[in-house]
């Protein structure tokens, strides 16, 4: 040890690695370190292991979405190669007179919120029932996560089926409650929240996982505190439990916003094909439709933007609230 | 080892991995060419989809006949092929799902692309539209073949697009047909052959009603079309020939859309299923073979379902009726190969083109897929009764109306249009005048 600082004195600084630095390197300008200093140390000498990650994402994700964008502009439809000397804003005033769009961004909005919220709801539930140190307690969160490890595919031909109006089990079990039967699927003004509840129905499970986990973190001492000072179970969650749970909330709901704009899969399946039933049409639906079976390409990249503009929407603050509390 | 040294080995290694990214994403680039030509050629003769001009290639046809009737008649057509043209190196691709969906978006992501298929199959007609300015001519195969003097009038004029031949029938299905189960209209006391008129079949839905459990008229809705085809052959049967024609043709009548729209809601809100807007195609037929219907209207591909079914024969335990007022009227469909420009295998494909209009194609194909040749001079002892019946109507029939729903009456941007109408307007409840105005203006030049 003495030695080392001794030869330190000596000749220069030791570095922790063993090398040495010598003066003239360090007094001198070079745009490494240059970019070091500018962007953090180890700038360059990292960039092995994200440039080529960052170049792809960049070109595959991001690339994509500009081009999307230019597209979006441009009056593209049919084969051909689109028209980049035209650019406007053609296609998004088309949208918003077009009531279709109209109606597909409103249902997008309400199954985004509706489904977010209720999800969250159920899934808070489960995870405090779940939390109460019950019996099985292994066996039910395998029960309630299961769904959502099927494929979108699967549930929704579960659903059509649990669906239907004369012999699904849903209506059975109505009708055998003495209410009338109820068309699901056909009555546009169900369908949506039909569709929402099956969706809730399969990502309950996963709320619960995430909420768990975060009632988990908190440490005992604070359900005993709440005893001691005589809340009541309710009283104790309301006020103590659930706000400390506004990490897990975050989270899930920005993880099933996302999934509740990706419902295009599920609705495809529902009914195989791109149209979904009359009242449950999203923007995803609508943007497969014009592409690809009106080759309306401009029409929908603008229906694709619109889209990706509601995600920047929900994971921008997402993002800066990370970005505050310094986790980016 | 000194900091310079380090220093010096660490820019070369970021040299390196910057070269090896550039290399990666030319390789990425340059990658779907390479996969194009492994489409193209499974052989690996090396040289991909680019030079066009050589017909060395794989002939690779994309089709949508993924289950049931379709795969079977798919392979059989495969089999006379291989019989046929034993040398030329083949793939044959089905893209299942969504009815043609995935295979329109398939194809027309490769036609993009500049990577088309050497020929996939699709609607000819008004739905060549979509295809503009990607779509070869074939016209040599027609005139060498002699396609002209064989098939009909209307398959010669739908193959044409912008003057030039696009593609060669395979088979047609017909649209205007009423199925029934005979016990079923035998139990109410309802002979079909003696509905003539729409409003007859409305008489015998509510005879059906009134005498028997059964449903009157199985309608499956969970998608749009079968409710716009049901449009089609209601309008052809109430308002007859030209009304049709001219809707079609872009100059709509309106009071004979608004009365077909007035026959349609009598018929759909009072005589279908209850669960229509929850099942399909499939579901809605069954209930014609399980004697829980008495009618269903669709076109001829659902007599596959009956061929299948056990103890279900032609005649006896079903019957065809042309569609009601439609009587010696044939609605036309075409199931047609295209022939994409820039053609990977020129030559292969013509070849396929001649072999896919020829009576040993169109026979093997057909007599499973529940379809008839587009020629009239096939030997249709192959095929069962049924097929039989309806090939003679085919060949003698004083009309063939195009259909609306499958491409041969509109563009597909059209069509979209009038299934959008469909389900905002006339799935229930059926707003009348809206579903009117909504197609008035979609097919309005």
């Amino acid at each position: 040890m003495t030695q080392n600082t001794d030869t330190g004195d000596d000749s220069g600084d030791a570095l922790p690695d063993g090398g040495v630095a010598e003066d003239g390197q360090r007094s001198g300008f070079s745009p490494i370190s240059a970019l070091n200093e500018r962007f953090g140390s180890d700038f360059v000498e990292s960039s092995q292991f994200w440039l080529p990650p960052f170049l792809l994402v960049g070109l595959f994700v991001y690339g994509a979405i500009i081009w999307n964008l230019l597209i979006s502009l441009t009056d593209f439809t049919g084969f051909g190669t689109p028209d980049y000397g035209d650019l406007d804003l053609e296609m998004y005033g088309r949208a918003l007179a077009d009531s279709g769009f109209i109606d597909a961004a409103i249902n997008t909005f309400i199954l985004l919120v509706g489904f977010t919220l209720v999800t969250l709801a159920l899934g808070l539930g489960l995870a405090i029932l779940i939390d109460r140190n019950i019996r099985f307690e292994n066996t039910f969160r395998t029960i309630y996560l299961l769904p959502m490890s099927l494929s979108f595919v699967v549930t929704a031909q579960f659903w059509a089926w649990m669906f239907n109006f004369n012999n699904g089990v849903i209506n059975i079990v109505i009708t055998s409650l003495g209410f009338g039967r109820v068309d699901w699927i056909g009555n546009p003004d169900i369908v949506l929240w039909a569709v929402m509840f099956a969706l809730m129905w399969q990502f309950a499970g996963y709320a619960m996982v995430v909420f768990l986990a975060g009632l988990r973190a908190i440490p005992n001492e604070h359900y005993e505190a709440a005893k001691v000072d005589g809340a009541s179970t309710v009283r104790m969650y309301w006020r103590v439990i659930i706000p400390q749970l506004k990490g897990s909330t975050i989270s899930a709901s920005v993880v099933l916003m996302v999934f509740a704009l990706k419902a295009f899969d599920f609705l495809y399946s529902l009914v195989g094909g791109y149209r979904p039933p009359n009242g449950a049409d999203i923007l995803a639906t609508k943007m497969v439709r014009e592409a690809y079976a009106n080759l309306n390409w401009a029409y929908a990249s603008a229906v694709a933007i619109t889209l990706f503009l509601m995600t920047l929407g929900i994971v921008g603050p997402y993002l800066y609230y990370q970005y505050n509390r310094g986790n980016l | 080892m000194t900091d310079q040294d380090s220093r010096l080995s660490r820019r070369h290694f970021v040299g390196a991995t910057g070269a090896a990214t550039l290399t990666g994403l030319a390789g990425c680039s340059g990658g779907s060419d390479g996969g194009d030509g492994g489409d193209g050629s499974d052989g690996g003769d090396g040289s991909d989809g680019g030079d066009g001009g050589d017909g060395g290639n794989t002939l690779e046809v994309l089709h949508a006949w993924t289950g049931g009737d379709g795969a079977r008649a798919a392979e059989a057509l495969v089999a006379a092929f291989e019989e046929e043209y034993p040398d030329i190196e083949h793939e044959f691709n089905p893209i299942g799902g969504g009815g043609n969906q995935n295979l329109d978006a398939v194809v027309a992501n490769r036609l993009q692309n500049g990577d088309p298929p050497s020929s996939f199959a699709n609607w000819p007609g008004p739905n060549l539209q979509r295809y503009e300015g990607v779509l070869g001519e074939v016209g040599g195969v027609w005139e060498s073949e002699g396609f002209e003097d064989v098939m009909v009038q209307e398959a010669v004029d739908l193959h044409q697009y912008n003057g030039a031949y696009r593609g060669v029938p395979l088979g047609s299905h017909r649209l205007n047909c009423l199925f029934y189960n005979t016990s079923v209209v035998e139990e109410a006391g309802v002979d079909p052959d003696s509905l003539t008129s729409v409003s007859a079949l409305i008489d015998a839905l509510e005879t059906v009603q009134s005498e028997t459990d059964a449903i009157p008229m199985t309608h499956g809705a969970s998608g749009t079309w079968t409710t716009t085809q049901l449009f089609a052959s209601t309008m052809l049967g109430q308002e007859g020939y030209d009304a049709y024609m001219s809707f079609i043709d872009g100059s709509p009548d309106e009071a004979a859309v608004r009365a077909t729209f007035e026959s349609l809601a009598e018929i759909l809100g009072n005589y279908i299923n209850e669960d229509a807007s929850s099942i399909g195609l499939t579901e809605s037929n069954q209930n014609i073979i399980e004697g829980n219907a008495a009618f269903i209207h669709q076109g001829n591909w659902a007599a596959g379902a009956y061929r299948n079914a056990e103890d279900f024969d032609y005649d006896e335990d079903w019957g065809f009726k042309t569609y009601p007022g439609s009587e010696g009227m044939y609605m036309l469909h075409f199931d047609s190969f295209l022939y994409p420009s820039d053609n990977p295998s020129p030559d292969a494909t013509e070849q396929f083109m001649a072999f896919v209009g020829s009576e040993a194609a169109q026979v093997a194909f057909n007599q499973y897929k529940g379809s008839i040749p587009t020629r009239t001079d096939v030997d249709m002892s192959q095929f069962g009764p049924y097929l039989q019946e309806t090939q003679e109507d085919f060949a003698n029939a004083d009309q063939r109306p195009p259909n609306l729903q499958h491409g041969l009456g509109v563009p597909s941007g059209t069509m979209t249009t009038l299934n959008d109408v469909i389900s905002s307007e006339f799935s229930g409840p059926y707003n009348v005048d809206a579903a009117t105005e909504g197609f008035v203006d979609a097919v309005s030049n």
